[in-house]
């Protein structure tokens, strides 16, 4: 769905490329998280799968981004803004400003793509409803806490059903309940056929979630797997990446000789509490 | 968010944005151009006023006249009225105070139009929600990007009061003085610009890069999910009020109101 082959690009005046030989391969329907260290170049990233980049940005712009078949670069932005939907990370700049209450600034995206109100009535009490916005569609978007904006943003770019969906931090705001909401969301459109992109800092949800992982590190993708092997890794670290507690403390055990050298790293809870339970260490 | 509007279930509530914009400017354009001093007073008291009643929000207006124009049209009653240049026909004098009658009708004919256009307008913006005005004009052929601009600024600049407000938090929690005298607090603001107006074009570029994610622009023609009704009555009363504020135009041009 998602093919990203030999990208680079560097921000007018910048002294150096932020993304250089970049490869991307992402399956239709899958959900695919991408990882790196502050500055290495995700949310660059994000704006070239959602054709932000070149046609937004100046600045030195080499390979190829298509999406769907299409190469984003040689069609307009509104073409591109069809197929994919990007979500920013500061949920107050998403707020458009343009409509007074939840309800308005939820539809706003389905008015400028002309859906007929009826369709974009019950598009926007389904996506309130699933994402847990329905007593505040009446509220106005700047009445809200900062994981309400959050959730909001999301939903403003669910509502508009793209084919594909690019995340960048989207649950930065957000508690426990809401990022679980998210998650179950972005779980269910995936189901649907819709390609996600997730850029997010917390491996363990990402390892809970994403069908593959890849890891950015000076401006190039270092590592792509799935999330057991990509954050078992042991140079996770040197890429800036943590790793899940799981790992650090099965890590650990390993390093006390309560884990054999040889005994793979768990990642997430379940297969965590499998690997102890293997190997004795649980008792 | 940025505005005067009460909330009431009234029938002027419940007209079109438009039809009460289009009274408003009907109302502007006939106080500034009669002559007549009455004129403008009357519309204030058979038009503006019920209107304020009807729609349940007299106390508020009451409340903005006493604060924004009272003091207004004191001064100007002082200034215009004892101090007129051209006025001869002397009611009253003290020093080089002279209360004229061409001064008082001058004072009167400035301030009865100043109250009609600021009552008028205030009784708009008690009774029109911003949402709905930029929906009818939107739906009246006003272009999108437009109406954009005035509910941005509506909603927008009170977001950045309390994004200033937080930088300043911020500043204070790390030792900045913002207590004392006049001079001293405007000193304290100093430090706030900077990352306010940073903050802010960095805002600028990633809300619209937001924007354009939600394909704002793309149709010259985008649906609303509001609809604000438009009957054909007060479509007919529209073009009636245009056609009455150009007719009385037209009959001060000519010389027949004068």
């Amino acid at each position: 769905m998602i093919e990203l082959r030999d990208v680079a690009f560097a921000y007018e005046d910048a002294p150096a490329f932020t993304l250089a030989h970049l490869d991307l391969d992402v399956a239709a329907g899958t959900i695919m998280g991408i990882v790196g260290a502050s500055g290495s170049g995700k949310t660059t990233l994000a704006k070239i799968i959602a054709g932000f980049i070149p046609s937004t940005e100046g600045g030195t712009y080499r390979g190829t981004a298509s999406v769907a078949g299409a190469v984003l670069s040689e069609g307009t932005l509104t073409e591109a803004v069809d197929v994919v939907g990007l979500v920013t990370q500061n949920p107050f700049n998403q707020i458009s400003g343009a409509r007074f209450t939840v309800r308005e600034e939820l539809a706003f995206g389905l008015e400028n793509r002309s859906v007929e109100r009826s369709q974009m009535i019950e598009r926007v009490d389904a996506v309130a409803d699933t994402l847990g916005l329905t007593a505040l569609l009446d509220r106005s978007p700047y009445a809200l806490s900062g994981g309400q904006m959050q959730l909001v943003a999301i939903a403003s770019m669910v509502v508009m059903a793209p084919p594909v969906l690019v995340l960048d931090e989207p649950t930065s705001q957000l508690d426990p309940a809401g990022t679980r909401l998210v998650y179950d969301v972005l779980a269910r459109l995936s189901e649907g056929g819709t390609t996600v992109v997730i850029i997010e800092h917390k491996t363990e949800l990402l390892h809970e979630h994403c069908d593959a992982i890849s890891v950015l590190a000076s401006g190039r993708i270092v590592s792509t797997g799935t999330p057991a092997t990509v954050f078992a890794d042991d140079r996770l670290s040197t890429w800036g990446v943590g790793q899940t507690r799981i790992t650090q403390a099965a890590r650990e055990a390993r390093a006390r000789g309560l884990l054999p050298v040889t005994a793979l790293l768990p990642v997430g809870v379940s297969d965590g509490a499998a690997v102890f339970a293997e190997n004795g260490a649980a008792r | 968010m940025t505005t005067l509007y009460l909330e009431r279930a009234s029938a002027v509530h419940r007209l079109n944005p438009v039809t009460k914009l289009v009274a408003l400017l009907a109302i502007i354009a006939i106080v500034f151009a009669v002559p007549q001093w009455w004129i403008p007073l009357g519309i204030v008291v058979l038009v503006v006023v019920p209107a304020a009643v009807l729609a349940r929000v007299g106390g508020r207006l009451l409340r903005l006249f006493l604060i924004l124009l009272l003091p207004l049209l004191v001064v100007l009653f002082i200034v215009q009225g004892f101090f007129f240049p051209d006025g001869t026909t002397v009611l009253w004098q003290w020093g080089p105070a002279r209360l004229t009658v061409e001064g008082l009708v001058f004072s009167l004919t400035i301030g009865s139009r100043l109250s009609a256009l600021v009552l008028g307008s205030l009784v708009f913006v008690l009774t029109t929600h911003p949402a709905r005005l930029m929906t009818a004009l939107t739906q009246a052929g006003m272009s999108s990007k437009i109406a954009y601009v005035i509910s941005a600024s509506l909603q927008i600049i009170p977001a950045f009061q309390e994004r200033a407000r937080s930088i300043l938090l911020a500043q204070q929690a790390r030792g900045l003085e913002i207590a004392g005298g006049p001079l001293r607090r405007a000193r304290a603001l100093l430090p706030l610009i900077a990352p306010l107006v940073l903050g802010m074009i960095t805002d600028v570029d990633e809300r619209s890069t937001a924007m354009e994610a939600r394909a704002f622009g793309a149709t010259p023609r985008p649906t609303s999910l509001t609809v604000v009704d438009d009957p054909l009555s007060e479509r007919i009363g529209r073009w009636l009020l245009a056609a009455a504020a150009a007719a009385v135009i037209v009959l001060v041009v000519v010389g027949v109101i004068a």
